[in-house]
C-alpha cells in the first residue's frame, strides 16, 4: 500500500521519520536499485548485478544483500554494518514526484503509509518548529536530486552495455559450509572478456560518455561475493 | 591466616554499599564479597542525580540500560540549570550541561562568542545540548545501542529502586553474599580489623572492609576514630526539606536538574517519569524550618501543574558538611556518606562513590604488605577531590550578586578557600583550563568551571588579537548546525519513556559482563 503526497510544511510540520535500520522499517530486502553514479561507493560493500525487466525489456542495476527474498546479510543487531547505503534505500520514505506532464522540476513526495513514517513522536523531524526544512530533509533533498539525475542518465549507460553486448547471463551456485546450496538465477553481470576485447574506438566512445568508470566498478564489485558468502555461512553457523 | 587479601566485607546496603558490591564483584572476580546490611535502617534517598560516569559503571557490572531505566523509574539528566543564582531577577538562568564546549583554545572561542552576532548565551553557543534541554529532549534515540548517546548524559533515578536492583544483580548474578544482620562489635586493632561480630550470625572474618554505613560510619569512625574535617565554614547549608510530588502522565520530563536559588539556600527539582523529587536546602543560621517549608510549598504550587502543595508532608534532613580526615585506615575504606557529605548542588555523591570504587578496583592491595602505601595514596587523592568539590560548589555562590544576608555572607572572603580565591584572580586573565585541573579523573573539569563562570556573567578575558580567529567562529557555526540536526532528530523525554514502557522487554535485557 502506498499513499503518496507532496511534502509541505503546512500538512507535515510535525511529521517525523524513523531513520535507523530495522527489518520492520523495510530494510529486510535482498537487493536494492543502484545508479551508475554511485557504483564507486557501492562496489566497496556489495556485489552489483544487472536485471532485465520482463515487461519493458530494459536493464537496471542492483546491489545484492542476500541470497533469498527478505534476506539482508548486512543488517545486524545495531543497524547496517556497512558504511554506505544505496540512495534508493537512504531516501525512503521519500520519492521524487513530477507534474503530470512528466516535465519540470522534481518535487519531494512522501509515502505516508511507509513504515518509516513515525506515529509516536520518535524519529527525526522533517520541518523544525518554524516550518523550515531540518538538516535531515536538506540531506534527503540532495540525495533525491542525485538519484533522480543519475537514474535519468542511466538509460544511456544500459543502452551502451547492450550496444557493445557486454552483459552476460549470470547464475551462481553458492555452496555453503554446511553442505547446502543457494543459487541465484535471472541476473546478468558484465563480461570481463568482452570488455578486454573492445577496440580503441569502442573504448573511446564509452569513455567519452563516462561509461568506463561504472563498468570497471561493476566488475570490481564481484569480489564482494566472497564477503556475502562468508556472512551467509557465519549466520548459519550462529543459529 | 594468609597474607593475601581475598575476602571483602562491605558494611551497609544503600546506593554506596550495593554499588561497591557490584563493582568489586564484577571487576575483581577473584575476591569473595559479602555485604552486611542492618535490617530496618532506612536509606537517606537524596542522591537521585548521577553523573555520566554511571553509564560506564552500570555497563561494567553487566546491567542493560533499558533494564536499569525501567526498574529504577529513571530519566536522563543532561546537566543542571541554575535559576535565580546571579541576580534573582526574572529570566536569571544558566545551564551547566554535561557535553563540553568544542575542543581547542577556549580563549579564542570566548572571543568569537563575544563577537558572534547570534546573541546566544554561553551554553547555547558552546553545545547543542542547551537547545535539547530547553525542549525537554532525550539525549539519545531508542534505536541506539545501550549507553550510547548523541549528547553526554547521566540519570535521574529512584535511589531506593537502584539499591534494590543492584542487590538483586549482586546476589543473583555476581555471587555476592548478603547478610541481613546488625554489626554488634568490631574485633581488631588500630592497624587492622580482623572480624565483625554480628548480632544474629556471630563472627564474620574479612581481609578488607568497606564502610558504607552512612553517617554512622561504624568502622572508619566507630572503630578507627579517623576524625572529621569540617567544611561548614565554607559550605553553609545544613538542612533540607524533601518531598516527592506525583506528576500527570503526559507532563513533560525536564532534561536537567533544576536548582533554584532562594533567600537563604536553593531548591532542587529532579524529574522522573512518574514523580518529581523537590527539596529545599537551607542554612539554619539564616532560615527557620517554617519559612523553608513555605518556600518549598510556594515552589511546588508555582511549578508542578496539578499538585496539591497543602497535602505534602516534607521530610526533614539535617547534615554535617565535611569529610573523614582519613578515608582509608589499615584494611578499611569508607565510601559514601561515611566518607563525607556536602549539599547535592552538583550531584557529587554518587560520582564520588564511583571514583572511590574505580580507584580501589584498579589499585587493590593483593597482600597486606601494600595496604599502607595504597592508604596514603588514596587519602591524598580524595582529600584533593573533596577540596575541588568544595571549591566548585562555592564558585556558584561567590559569583552571585544577590543581596540577602545569606548571599553576602557566602561572598565573605574569610569563607572562600585560598585556591578558589587565587583561581578567580587568574581567570580574569585566562579561562579555566587543564592547567588548573591537572589530575586524572577530575570531578569537575575545566569545562564545568567555564559553564558556571560564563553562565553567571564572569568577565571574559581580554582577547590577544583584535579579531576573533576564523577557526573559532567556524566552530561556533558548526555548533549551530549540529544544534539544528540534534533538535530535529531527538525525541522528547516523555515520548522516549512512553515508548520504552510500551515496548516489551527484549530477551537480551540481561546485560553482558564486561570482559575488561
Amino acid at each position: 500500500m502506498t499513499n503518496h503526497r507532496i511534502l509541505n510544511s503546512g500538512e507535515h510540520g510535525e511529521l517525523r521519520v524513523h531513520t535507523h535500520a530495522d527489518a520492520a522499517l523495510g530494510d529486510a530486502v535482498m537487493a536494492a536499485l543502484v545508479v551508475p553514479d554511485e557504483f564507486r561507493k557501492v562496489q566497496g560493500e556489495y556485489p552489483i548485478l544487472f536485471k532485465r525487466d520482463q515487461a519493458s525489456g530494459k536493464f537496471s542495476a542492483l546491489a545484492l544483500f542476500g541470497f533469498e527474498n527478505g534476506e539482508n546479510l548486512f543488517l545486524g543487531k545495531d543497524g547496517w554494518d556497512t558504511r554506505y547505503r544505496p540512495l534508493s534505500l537512504a531516501i525512503q520514505p521519500f520519492l521524487i514526484g513530477r507534474p503530470a506532464s512528466g516535465e519540470g522540476e522534481g518535487q519531494v513526495h512522501i509515502d505516508l503509509d511507509h513504515p518509516r513514517v513515525a506515529g509516536n513522536g520518535e524519529g527525526t523531524r522533517v520541518f523544525d518548529e518554524t516550518g523550515r526544512p531540518t538538516p535531515y530533509l536538506e540531506q534527503i533533498a540532495r540525495q533525491l536530486g542525485d538519484l533522480d539525475e543519475s537514474y535519468r542518465r542511466s538509460a544511456d549507460f544500459f543502452a551502451a552495455l547492450e550496444r557493445y553486448e557486454l552483459l552476460e547471463p549470470f547464475t551462481l551456485q553458492v555452496p555453503l559450509s554446511d553442505g547446502s546450496q543457494n543459487s541465484l538465477v535471472g541476473f546478468h553481470i558484465i563480461d570481463e572478456g568482452k570488455v578486454r576485447a573492445l577496440d580503441g574506438d569502442a573504448l573511446g566512445d564509452l569513455h567519452a560518455h563516462d561509461h568506463l568508470l561504472p563498468i570497471f566498478m561493476a566488475l570490481a564489485s564481484l569480489s564482494q561475493f566472497s564477503e556475502l558468502v562468508a556472512r551467509k555461512n557465519a549466520g548459519r553457523a550462529g543459529g | 591466616m594468609t597474607d593475601r587479601i581475598e575476602k571483602l566485607v562491605i558494611v551497609g546496603g544503600g546506593t554506596a554499599g550495593w554499588l561497591a558490591a557490584c563493582v568489586m564483584a564484577a571487576r575483581r572476580p577473584d575476591l569473595s564479597v559479602t555485604l552486611v546490611e542492618a535490617p530496618d535502617i532506612p536509606t537517606i534517598g537524596v542522591g537521585e542525580g548521577s553523573w555520566p560516569t554511571l553509564r560506564e559503571t552500570l555497563r561494567t557490572i553487566g546491567i542493560a540500560e533499558d533494564e536499569f531505566l525501567r526498574e529504577c523509574d529513571a530519566s536522563f539528566k543532561q546537566g543542571s540549570r541554575f535559576d535565580g543564582w546571579t541576580t534573582g531577577r526574572e529570566g536569571d538562568s544558566y545551564l551547566h550541561p554535561f557535553t563540553p564546549p568544542p575542543p581547542g583554545d577556549m580563549a579564542a572561542l570566548l572571543a568569537a562568542w563575544r563577537q558572534d552576532a547570534s546573541g546566544l548565551d554561553f551554553a547555547h553557543a558552546m553545545t547543542p545540548q542547551a537547545a535539547a534541554c530547553a525542549r525537554d529532549l532525550a539525549p539519545r534515540q531508542r534505536a541506539m545501542p545501550g549507553y550510547a548517546g548523541a549528547l553526554n548524559y547521566g540519570y535521574h533515578l529512584d535511589a531506593g529502586k537502584l539499591a534494590a536492583m543492584l542487590q538483586r544483580h549482586a546476589t543473583s548474578r555476581l555471587g555476592v553474599i548478603h547478610l541481613r544482620d546488625r554489626v554488634a562489635g568490631v574485633v581488631g586493632t588500630q592497624e587492622s580489623i580482623e572480624a565483625l561480630n554480628l548480632a544474629e550470625s556471630g563472627r564474620i572474618e574479612g581481609d578488607f572492609f568497606i564502610d558504607c554505613s552512612g553517617a554512622r560510619a561504624i568502622l572508619i569512625e566507630g572503630h578507627f576514630g579517623s576524625g572529621w574535617t569540617d567544611l561548614s565554614h565554607i559550605s553553609f547549608n545544613d538542612s533540607a526539606l524533601a518531598v516527592q510530588v506525583p506528576v500527570q502522565p503526559d507532563s513533560p520530563i525536564a532534561s536537567q536538574t533544576i536548582g533554584t536559588a532562594h533567600e537563604a539556600g536553593w531548591l532542587w527539582d529532579i524529574a522522573l517519569p512518574t514523580r518529581r523529587g523537590i527539596g529545599c536546602v537551607y542554612s539554619s543560621r539564616f532560615l527557620d524550618d517554617e519559612r523553608a517549608e513555605d518556600i518549598l510549598r510556594d515552589y511546588v504550587a508555582a511549578n508542578v501543574p496539578g499538585a496539591a502543595p497543602a497535602s505534602l508532608t516534607p521530610r526533614k534532613l539535617t547534615f554535617a558538611t565535611g569529610h573523614r580526615t582519613q578515608f582509608w585506615r589499615g584494611n578499611c575504606l569508607a565510601i559514601g556518606q561515611s566518607a563525607g557529605f556536602i549539599e547535592p548542588l552538583e550531584a557529587s555523591a554518587i560520582v564520588m562513590v564511583e571514583l572511590s570504587l574505580k580507584a580501589l578496583a584498579e589499585n587493590f592491595p593483593a597482600t597486606r604488605a601494600t595496604l599502607a602505601i595504597h592508604a596514603e595514596r588514596f587519602n591524598a587523592l580524595f582529600r584533593y577531590r573533596w577540596e575541588r568539590i568544595v571549591d566548585f560548589l562555592k564558585l556558584h555562590y561567590v559569583l552571585s550578586e544577590r543581596a540577602e544576608p545569606y548571599w553576602t555572607a557566602q561572598r565573605d572572603p574569610a569563607s572562600i578557600p585560598q585556591r578558589l580565591a587565587d583561581q578567580l584572580v587568574l581567570w580574569r586573565e585566562q579561562p579555566p583550563s587543564h592547567w588548573d585541573f591537572p589530575q586524572v579523573d577530575e570531578v569537575f573539569s575545566a569545562a564545568s568551571q567555564q559553564y558556571v563562570l560564563y553562565g553567571m556573567g564572569f568577565p571574559v578575558p581580554p582577547a590577544h588579537g583584535t579579531q576573533p580567529a576564523p577557526e573559532a567562529l567556524a566552530r561556533l557555526a558548526e555548533v549551530r548546525e549540529r544544534t539544528r540536526a540534534m533538535v530535529s532528530a531527538l525525541p522528547a523525554n516523555r515520548v522516549y519513556f512512553d515508548a520504552l514502557n510500551t515496548a516489551s522487554p527484549p530477551e537480551a535485557a540481561q546485560g553482558e559482563l564486561a570482559t575488561s
